[in-house]
């Protein structure tokens, strides 16, 4: 067995299989890792956040930017990892499989990374389809994994680090020597004697094979794992960022689709609101503590309107841009008395789902641009879109973005 | 990089990454039922045997019947035919599992909108083409500069 596992080392040599290409593909991979991990984070606490923290509305863009980079970096995971993995791939057929104690940790963790991570992206990627084909919460299994991932990753750099040194640049001393300018001052693996029987002829056969040119694999796997992440990414950004919108094949959203141009995720009919939605009796309450006014659509609609362009931004990385027109949110705040430094809940008529009662921080509930919508791009608001108001704030990912509104307390 | 400095950096990240580890193991006990953790624990262990049980020898013998076919087809060739093989392979990776969503539905039509069979079956006619054009100039290419001697 420790033969095979040798031989197999032996035979699956190959010039793109080597520290340096595993260096040159790990860094863009990491840096992929950490921007995923990075703007998680920030989406994960424009949801959930201490109360501590404050946002920043400007750029109003800030949060389709960093959701779109989250997804689209995720995307380029992909061929990515599947190319790191393909430079270390003979490492699999290591012998002996395992050595001591630590190196058994130090392959248990390596398995668990690896594993972790395909199943984060993997998971990610389903949710922008919807699928949910597991057991879990998507959400919080998700989050716990970056935790994971993130933490191997560091553990996997800090058993690498003399490596990745001695390879890091073109003319670090391990990268020369590969080069072969320099006099390796180790002696390679030991060439593992011939064997016979079948697995002997097995090998004899691989082996007698000629060589690949170094050059053109190194570039050819270079080449196809370049190709396949600009491919990946030009044809599914899309539905993140507007320029890469005509190549959008691919993409599970597609800009400028549904009522008013506008991608929907939950709809009316989903949320349990068709009936709620257009009672006549619709009132938008607003409270801080005893004050109290209560308004129906027309009276809001009678009061000063203003247009602004905002973009829905959704957690699973699609965008739209619109024209919203509506009242703005600091105006009614004013007609109760609220406090430039106090929060809001929002309550949604949805009947139940986790964003049916939310917060706001007072960064976007005073903000000029914060509307109770009625209107996008020139339309009353659809009933799928949040019909009869909606909130609309800069930078906060889209499931805050509440629909079918029906109170607004101040927080005290 | 100094070695004491290396050691320094070393024992940095291997910290951060214990407390990660930690985190990510609270963050999951916390959040989600013993049923449901066992569920994250399968989809590893399954992300693991699909890796290197399935994907790893499947390459191995690709790799393998790529050498063998070194010695008929020009080296070059085989690896732009594998690039264009790779590219195609990764592209419907991503968009089986979609095609896949949208044959037993979504919740509203802006879900999952394009014909994603259609473009994907388009997108490999365009690598074929890709490939072949590539195969081609570097035939003729490498034949202009061996043209003396053969």
């Amino acid at each position: 067995m420790r033969r095979l596992l040798a031989l197999t080392q032996q035979a699956l040599a190959a010039p793109p299989r080597n520290p340096r290409m595993a260096v040159v593909i790990g860094r863009l991979l990491a840096i992929a890792f950490l921007l995923c991990f990075g703007t998680g984070l920030y989406s994960h606490f424009l949801q959930e956040p201490e109360p501590w923290m404050r946002f920043s509305t400007v750029p109003a863009q800030l949060y389709q930017v960093t959701q779109g980079i989250h997804i689209t970096a995720g995307i380029a995971c992909f061929p990515l990892i599947l190319g790191k993995l393909y430079t270390i791939y003979p490492q699999l057929f290591q012998t002996p499989p395992v050595k001591g104690p630590l190196h058994l940790l130090e392959r248990a963790s390596i398995a668990l990374f690896v594993g972790a991570s395909l199943v984060q992206i993997t998971i990610g990627l389903l949710n922008t389809y919807q699928w949910y084909p597991w057991n879990f919460g998507f959400r919080q299994v998700h989050w716990a994994l970056s935790f994971v991932v993130i933490g191997s990753l560091a553990i996997h750099i800090a058993v690498k680090l003399p490596m990745i040194a001695r390879f890091w640049t073109r003319n670090s001393e391990g990268t020369r020597e590969l080069r072969g300018e320099t006099a390796a001052d180790e002696t390679p693996d030991a060439v593992v004697a011939p064997v016979g029987g079948v697995t002997g002829r097995v090998f004899r056969w691989i082996d007698g094979s000629p060589a690949a040119e170094p050059a053109v694999s190194r570039r050819g796997f270079v080449t196809a794992v370049g190709v396949s992440t600009a491919t990946v990414v030009a044809l599914t950004a899309g539905q993140s960022f507007a320029a890469l919108s005509p190549f959008n094949i691919f993409a599970p959203r597609v800009k400028g689709t549904g009522p008013a141009g506008l991608p929907v995720n939950r709809t009316a009919k989903a949320a349990q609101v068709l009936d709620t939605a257009v009672a006549p009796d619709w009132n938008l309450t607003i409270a801080n503590g005893s004050r109290t006014i209560s308004m129906s659509r027309a009276e809001l609609l009678a009061l000063p309107q203003t247009t602004v362009d905002l973009p829905i931004s959704c957690v699973e990385g699609w965008s739209q841009m619109a024209t919203w027109k509506g009242v703005r949110l600091r105006d009614l705040l004013d007609r109760v008395g609220a406090d430039t430094s106090q929060g809001l809940k929002l309550t949604s008529l949805e009947k139940k789902g986790g964003y049916r009662v939310t917060q706001m921080g007072p960064e976007y509930a005073f903000d000029a641009s914060t509307l109770v919508a009625l209107e996008v791009n020139g339309e009353t608001l659809d009933i799928d879109h949040g019909y009869p108001a909606r909130m609309i704030a800069p930078g906060r990912p889209g499931v805050l973005q509440t629909k079918w509104l029906s109170s607004l307390e101040v927080e005290a | 990089m100094k070695p004491a400095r290396m050691t320094i950096v070393r024992i940095a990240l291997i910290v951060i990454g214990l407390a990660g580890l930690f985190a990510g193991a609270v963050i999951l006990v916390q959040k989600e039922r013993p049923d449901q953790i066992l569920g994250v624990i399968v989809w590893i262990g399954a992300a693991i045997i699909v890796h290197d049980g399935i994907l790893s020898p499947v390459l191995l013998l690709v790799d393998v019947w790529m050498r063998r076919a070194g010695r008929r087809i020009p080296y070059a060739v085989l690896a732009i035919i594998q690039g264009g093989v790779v590219v195609g392979a990764i592209m419907s990776m991503l968009v089986l599992p979609e095609i896949y969503k949208k044959s037993i539905g979504s919740k509203n039509p802006t879900i999952l909108p394009l014909d994603y069979g259609l473009n994907l079956a388009l997108f490999w006619a365009a690598v074929a083409v890709l490939t072949a054009a590539a195969c081609a100039l570097y035939l003729r290419r490498a034949r202009t500069r061996t043209a003396p001697v053969e």
